[in-house]
């Protein structure tokens, strides 16, 4: 009833502004015909289309092709094609070649080779550094993959480190990507699908699936939500990943990001998705869980009962991260009762001389924390060890010689903040530490039944969270078959099932004996 | 395997009935208990779960008539349109009356162990508010996050009673009859009400993926539940002997004498903080299934919004005994003395019923066919 009447009075505010636009029907109507066989016209149309000779990067070569007799000219950009291979299989092939023959197929020695009519069709191909050949008489283009983009090697993973097995991360190039996929499972049921998801920039997103695991309804779950995306562009695939969500504002991630392929693959390989896109040193695994963010890739690398020691200490590392500081505020404020009598005279001592209450004290050196470690993430590398120096010794020693903070305070945040590195996926580690200040603030007002009272409707939340139709505690609860991967893991010989919340065509990956 | 929306398994069922009924060993149960049977309370759970299995056998006999139906339903089909009303009626005031002065006890007991200058009505209006938000999420949500806490909860339960086997006596037990077997048995069939939950969820059926996760959870929640409880009393009688007639709230004041070694004198936070999580999940799944009822009652069918209005309610009906003196020892009796006979009566006429209309020939029919 209210939603009736305020809706109509919210519209009528927030009306969309308009502009007075300038109209490219005219080259939308172009880019829908074909091109003619007339030799002037398709160069006229072309060199108007990439504003030749404005646009300094793009090249037209005019000749006449030896063997055919004919005039003919390529178009392509200079600065995203490898001019080898268009030098040595197209333009010495076409203008050096003597024998009478008919087809340019049979000239060319460039490995791959197409037609297209379009012109639309056609501008996108050479955007996308594919040299194109035009030749006199005839009413079709041929296209050439010469692509060849600059950009950064096949590098060691940065951001998720470990000890034990492959570090190779994925780069910026979305066919090394690929590769890197491609060579983890050798099996041609291995999809790899693109799709344009933008209009102005036309990026490109690839779904990588196994044809013969991934759930149908899932899949075209996850096709209709790309394709039902409506914008100019999208960057990065981190940009995506917000678009793709069903609560983007929720303080919980719900979808995975990571950088390793080797965690890609095992993902795909369990039924999931994994989206890559150009421009991207990472792939997005859909649906996630909470399990998923949880674990490391090293989890199973290590022998079952060291994966299952940092999987401890990584559960343990949650609880102190959110609740270490929290706790201390309950504790001194509210349950004093609870500190050994011993200890309680030693922090009464080392408070005794602060003049802020204990509250303000862990509120500001979580900040200060917080701005080190941003800090420490944005200067320059030559002057970041200055960082950490400064860090601790001013904000560590100094404040408490200045008796600004106790020197508890010191070694509850430090806990706390260490801890809060171990969760290594990053939107997961914000999570924890933005709800950790939620926690400090309502244990400051109710102590521990304030912090109980937000922590329950927290976890009634976070059950009720989704991922593309998974809920986020699957399947622990509500409970799936699967192999049992999620507080403790057993051996790899036991885990024999695919999670049985994706419903993957195969659940099984081993049989019994 | 599918997973079919909004339903619960047999594990999350479980996690419910085990907190909302075990937790009963938590508050003034035990000393309610203590007061009539004396030294041989703890006998009291095990007999009147032995009491309670034929009512309880009756009624899911009878629900297993109408398969994906919630009692209110069954009560009015068989009962007829007017009579099933009033029934139903009767159950879910006396339901009201029971949310609310349980909840006012737990209120009661935090205040006056842990927060004792903070106003009750902050307390109690936090605690509803956190139910109010939980049970507006659903039963399925209800029941995941229940089956998150069961195992640390009692887990927990019985590091309290193992550490209280400290320093408790085992004479305390005996003469093991207590007040004698004649009034022993009188008592477990006063006491009905204990277990007087299972018969609401038999209001969330339909919730459950299947019927034989519900008749398998029920069997195997009545038998858990009444051996913890037993064990619990057994406990605290060792525990505190005589003096439990005295003792509001037992488990609290057991977790306040109890310590890890020397260096821990004082750990009853650490059980406080997970008895409260099980509160917590017990009034949300409590207020769900009053909300239920509610809708179920007057035909609403999203009744998931009625229930921060419903949580005000109980809120303001909680506040109105002036202390827990009253709450305890006047009010708590006399709707304990209600409840049990009520599902008593209400489960045996349902069945009678059921059996008179021919139902149960129709159902063998249907299954022969």
């Amino acid at each position: 009833m209210k939603k009736k009447v305020l809706k109509p009075l919210f519209k009528k505010l927030n009306a969309e502004p308009q502009f007075s636009e300038e109209s490219n029907t005219q080259d939308i109507e172009l880019k829908k015909q074909d091109i003619s066989s007339n030799y002037d016209q398709n160069l006229a149309t072309f060199k108007s289309i990439f504003s030749i000779p404005k646009n300094i990067d793009i090249k037209v070569r005019e000749f006449i092709i030896g063997s055919l007799d004919r005039r003919a000219f390529i178009i392509f950009i200079s600065t995203m094609v490898d001019a080898q291979s268009i030098q040595e299989g197209i333009m010495e092939k076409l203008i050096g070649n003597d024998q009478p023959s008919g087809k340019i197929q049979n000239i060319t020695s460039s490995p791959s080779e197409r037609t297209a009519t379009n012109i639309g069709e056609i501008t996108e191909f050479i955007t996308g550094g594919v040299t194109a050949l035009f030749v006199d008489g005839d009413t079709q283009c041929y296209l050439f993959e010469t692509t060849k983009i600059t950009g950064r090697s096949i590098e060691k993973s940065d951001n998720e480190v470990i000890v034990k097995g492959a570090k190779e991360a994925f780069n910026e190039k979305v066919i090394d990507n690929i590769a890197l996929i491609r060579k983890k499972i050798r099996n041609e049921n291995l999809i790899v699908e693109a799709k344009v998801i933008s209009k102005r920039s036309r990026n490109d997103v690839f779904l990588v699936y196994e044809k013969d695991l991934v759930n149908d309804e899932l899949l075209q779950t996850i096709k209709d939500k790309i394709a039902s995306i409506q914008t100019d562009r999208i960057l990065d695939l981190s940009i995506l990943e917000q678009y793709l969500e069903e609560r983007p504002r929720s303080l919980f991630p719900s979808i995975l990001y990571t950088e390793r392929p080797d965690r890609a693959t095992s993902f795909i390989e369990e039924g999931h998705i994994v989206l890559l896109m150009t421009n991207s040193p990472s792939c997005l695994v859909l649906p996630a869980t909470f399990w998923s963010m949880f674990h490391s890739p090293e989890d199973h690398y290590l022998r079952t009962p060291y994966g299952n020691f940092i999987r401890f200490l990584r559960f343990q590392a949650l609880f102190v991260a959110m609740f270490a500081s929290p706790l201390y505020i309950a504790i001194t404020n509210y349950h004093v009762g609870m500190i050994p009598p011993d200890l309680l005279m030693a922090i009464a001592g080392t408070r005794e001389r602060v003049p802020f209450p204990s509250t303000v004290e862990i509120l500001m050196m979580e900040i200060a924390f917080e701005l080190i470690r941003e800090a420490g993430l944005r200067v320059p590398t030559p002057i970041g060890p200055t960082i950490g120096i400064v860090g601790a010794l001013i904000l560590g020693q100094a404040a408490v010689q200045a008796n600004i903070i106790s020197p508890i305070v010191i070694i509850v945040i430090a806990l706390s903040g260490l801890s809060s590195f171990i969760i290594s996926d990053v939107s997961m580690n914000f999570a924890i530490r933005i709800t950790r200040f939620l926690f400090i603030f309502v244990a400051a007002f109710m102590g521990i039944y304030g912090a109980i009272a937000l922590f329950v409707p927290g976890l009634f939340y976070l059950v009720s969270l989704k991922s593309f139709g998974i809920p986020y505690f699957a399947p622990m609860t509500p409970h799936f078959i699967s192999s049992k991967d999620l507080i403790i893991r057993h051996v790899p010989m036991k885990e024999r099932f695919r999670p049985g919340y994706l419903n993957p065509k195969d659940t099984v990956k081993q049989r019994k004996g | 395997m599918k997973q079919q929306p909004g339903k619960i398994g047999i594990r999350e069922y479980l996690s419910i009935a085990i907190l909302m009924v075990g937790s009963k060993v938590t508050e003034d149960t035990p000393t309610a208990l203590f007061q009539k049977a004396q030294n041989a309370a703890w006998m009291i759970p095990i007999i009147t779960a032995a009491f309670t299995f034929i009512p309880l056998f009756l009624l899911i006999k009878t629900m297993s008539l109408y398969q994906n139906k919630n009692l209110f339903s069954v009560i009015q089909k068989l009962l007829g349109k007017y009579l099933g009303f009033f029934v139903c009626l009767l159950i879910f005031i006396i339901n009201v009356f029971s949310i609310s002065f349980d909840s006012r006890t737990y209120t009661t007991i935090i205040r006056t162990f842990y927060f004792n200058r903070t106003p009750i009505v902050i307390i109690y209006a936090i605690l509803m508010g956190v139910c109010a938000y939980g049970a507006k999420k659903g039963i399925q949500h209800i029941g995941s996050v229940a089956y998150l806490i069961i195992y640390y909860a009692v887990l927990l339960l019985y590091l309290a009673f193992v550490l209280c086997t400290q320093d408790s006596s085992i004479q305390s037990l005996f003469p093991i009859w207590g007040p004698g077997k004649l009034e022993l048995l009188k008592q477990s069939s006063l006491n009905l009400s204990l277990f007087s939950e299972f018969f609401l969820f038999a209001l969330i059926i339909p919730s459950i993926a299947s019927y034989k996760d519900f008749r398998k959870g029920t069997w195997i929640a009545l038998v858990y539940i009444s051996i913890q409880l037993s064990v619990g009393i057994i406990i605290f009688i060792c525990l505190f002997d005589a003096s439990l007639k005295g003792i509001g709230y037992p488990f609290h004041t057991a977790i306040r004498f109890i310590s890890i070694g020397t260096f821990f004198p004082n750990i009853e936070i650490l059980f406080f903080v997970i008895w409260l999580m099980a509160a917590l999940i017990r009034f949300t799944a409590f207020l769900y299934i009053n909300a239920l009822m509610f809708g179920q009652l007057f035909k609403i069918k999203n009744f998931e919004f009625l229930i921060p209005a419903l949580a005000t309610i109980y809120l303001l009906i909680g506040s109105i005994p002036e202390s827990p003196y009253d709450l305890s020892l006047q009010l708590k009796p006399i709707l304990r003395s209600v409840i049990g006979p009520t599902f008593l009566v209400v489960s045996i006429t349902l069945w009678l019923v059921a059996l008179l209309k021919g139902e149960f020939k129709h159902e063998k029919k249907r299954g022969s066919m």
